[in-house]
């Protein structure tokens, strides 16, 4: 017979197999130097930024935002694959202990998660909210509580095939815990809180245990969720290594077409064309390449310090042209590309024409940044160091992975 | 196995089945017939219960998936168009990961396994695993786990896709003697010639709507074209409703 426990715990130290190799590959890539260095910046400004904080701040209302988002976010891991759509529906049934592994083990990282984000907050908390460190222990064992509710719901919800269905009760169960995390946070009497705690208890019992008497399981979704999770790990993992098994999602973005007016129509543009569809609409190159603007574009506008703030521009600079360097491997699985009559050449020029493109987009929104932030001078400076970061990317690392030096 | 006034589809408010009603008996292959995105595979989804109706119901021996559970499952075994495998697993651990799932003693499970490996002339390639297979050796990887497990009713859907002649042949042959020996099979396909020839009954999917079903005869009759073949009433009972649009 199938051994469920078995079974799980064999997918579970499977991708954690998988995992801590990407985390160490990780680690070595200088990494941890700038989450180190981001520390080092972030509590300096932390303490000023509480004092700069106006005393009508509403924390309250801002902690309930986080948590109550923190909290209602995330499903359960089920480890669940494609095959099982074959080889597991038939034991659904004997399935239980399965899913409550599952759920556990949701638990787990979701508990670790959120002591982070708590502990990050702290500060924050014993400034505004309360001063008392037992109480903010006793509101984590409280939240942990609250998220293993919501693991629990979550994972019952999912059996709704309706897409509508199963968003109108993300959404009550978004109610629910905006509802239990203010009251955590407005520090309310112990009966209050109590009773909220029973009726979600008994809410769970009375209905979305009884979801599982009706419904089946929606293998489907349950695959879909796996994979997304396993794609955001990839994605983050990607970041800093290549990672083979990244699978893409293409999302058409329209509003980018214009940027494929700059390649003409010629043979020697053949790369041109394929690396902006490529940027534009495949593996969130697109998405990354923003969320670097948009991250770089906050901190410079934040830190005060001129070396410091110039340091941060060159940073991000160069984390996203480490980036659109790897759209190098994006065509290297499709066995098309090696046919066509096209020198290496070209794909190398092509790449370096992208990266100077997005280059220079993303030093004039640091430079623009910086001018209304700061002034003038500082925009030409942040615009060059940019600049010539992307610069010194394209004309000396970029051929060295080409091998064209 | 019986489907009645079956309506579904991912959205209620966007059902992809209409309305369909028709049966799957002992001995007896059904060819489910329809264009892409004429709703085939959603109506086979329905039947595994991994979709649930919005009305009507779907039986197996008589009892739905929601009355019975696992045991309406283990009561049959399904063929998917994409095959579905593990990547870590070899050939061999797929029919035994099969026969454990469905409940097969062990020595069965060796002894019909052995004929299924040298029927589809797979013995070699008991140990490879399924990055090292075809588009048609994944299929018969399928295709022999669900010949594993004798269910009483058999879910194809579109088993000939990549297989080579051989392949194709040993598939037939051996759903003959399935029927034989008294199983139902539901066989979703677009090649028609072969459907033709080996199913009893067939049903004519259009727009999540039933056109036809019945035997070659029996739709020969009803759209009104003696003597026809499979191909020509199909083609003309798609275009009328291209006409009518």
């Amino acid at each position: 017979m199938v051994n469920e426990k078995q079974l799980w715990q064999n997918r579970r130290s499977e991708y954690w197999e998988m995992a801590i190799k990407y985390l160490k590959l990780i680690g070595n890539s200088g990494f941890l130097f700038t989450i180190y260095l981001l520390f080092v910046f972030g509590s300096y400004y932390y303490g000023q930024f509480l004092q700069w904080l106006p005393e009508t701040f509403p924390a309250t209302l801002f902690f309930t935002l986080v948590f109550t988002w923190f909290i209602t976010r995330g499903r359960v891991r089920t480890f669940a694959k494609q095959g099982d759509l074959f080889f597991l529906t038939p034991r659904e049934g004997k399935l239980k202990g399965y899913f409550r592994s599952s759920i556990f083990y949701s638990l787990v990282m979701e508990t670790i998660w959120l002591s982070l984000l708590l502990l990050v907050l702290a500060p924050l908390f014993f400034d505004r909210v309360h001063s008392s460190g037992s109480f903010l222990l006793s509101i984590l064992f409280l939240l942990i509580g609250l998220k293993w509710w919501n693991l629990a719901a979550g994972f019952e919800e999912q059996r709704l095939q309706e897409k509508a269905r199963y968003l109108t009760h993300t959404i009550i169960r978004l109610g629910l815990t905006g509802v239990s995390v203010y009251a955590l946070f407005s520090i309310q009497p112990i009966w209050i809180i109590g009773g909220i705690a029973g009726a979600l208890i008994i809410f769970y019992l009375g209905y979305f245990y009884r979801l599982s008497k009706y419904h089946s399981l929606k293998w489907d979704r349950l695959v879909e969720i796996e994979d997304q999770t396993i794609m955001t790990f990839y994605r983050v993992a990607n970041s800093f290594t290549d990672v083979p098994a990244l699978k893409s999602k293409v999302r058409s973005r329209n509003w980018l077409s214009p940027l494929y007016k700059l390649v003409s129509f010629k043979q020697k543009n053949v790369y041109h064309y394929m690396f902006s569809r490529a940027f534009s609409r495949a593996n969130d190159y697109f998405g990354i390449y923003i969320r670097l603007t948009l991250l770089g574009l906050l901190f410079l506008s934040i830190v005060q310090l001129d070396w410091g703030r110039w340091f941060i521009v060159a940073l991000f600079a160069y984390m996203t042209a480490l980036q659109i360097e790897t759209l190098r491997l994006h065509f290297n699985t499709s066995k098309m590309v090696d046919l066509y009559p096209i020198s290496s050449m070209e794909k190398f020029k092509s790449h370096k024409f992208w990266l100077f493109v997005l280059g220079c987009i993303q030093a004039i929104v640091f430079g623009i940044g910086s001018v209304i932030a700061f002034n003038f001078i500082e925009g030409v400076i942040s615009l060059v160091i940019t600049f010539l970061v992307f610069v010194l990317h394209g004309l000396f690392r970029l051929p060295k992975l080409y091998n064209a030096m | 196995m019986t489907i009645e006034k079956l309506t579904g589809g991912y959205q209620r408010s966007k059902p992809v089945l209409h309305d369909l009603s028709f049966t799957v008996n002992k001995y007896e292959i059904v060819g489910l017939i329809g264009l892409n995105g004429a709703g085939k595979s959603t109506t086979i989804k329905h039947i595994l219960g991994l979709m649930e109706p919005h009305a009507g119901h779907v039986r197996l021996l008589g009892k739905t998936w929601t009355e019975s559970g696992d045991e309406y499952r283990q009561g049959l075994a399904y063929i998917p168009e994409m095959p579905l495998l593990y990547e870590e697993m070899t050939l061999w651990e797929h029919l035994e990961l099969t026969a454990m799932a469905y409940g097969l003693d062990e020595e069965t499970f060796k002894k019909r396994a052995e004929r299924l490996l040298k029927e589809f002339r797979m013995t070699k390639m008991v140990k490879w695993f399924p990055s090292h297979f075809s588009k048609g050796m994944r299929q018969k990887v399928m295709i022999m786990c669900a010949f594993l497990i004798r269910p009483s009713l058999y879910v194809a859907d579109e088993p000939f896709v990549g297989l080579d002649p051989i392949g194709i042949k040993s598939f037939l042959d051996r759903m003959l003697e399935m029927k034989a020996e008294g199983c139902g099979i539901l066989m979703s396909t677009h090649i028609l010639a072969t459907a033709e020839k080996y199913c009893d009954r067939f049903i004519l999917l259009h727009e999540g709507k039933i056109l036809l079903q019945g035997t070659l005869k029996e739709l020969q009759i009803q759209a009104n074209m003696p003597g026809a073949d499979l191909d020509e009433i199909y083609v003309e009972m798609t275009r009328e409703d291209d006409d009518g649009e």
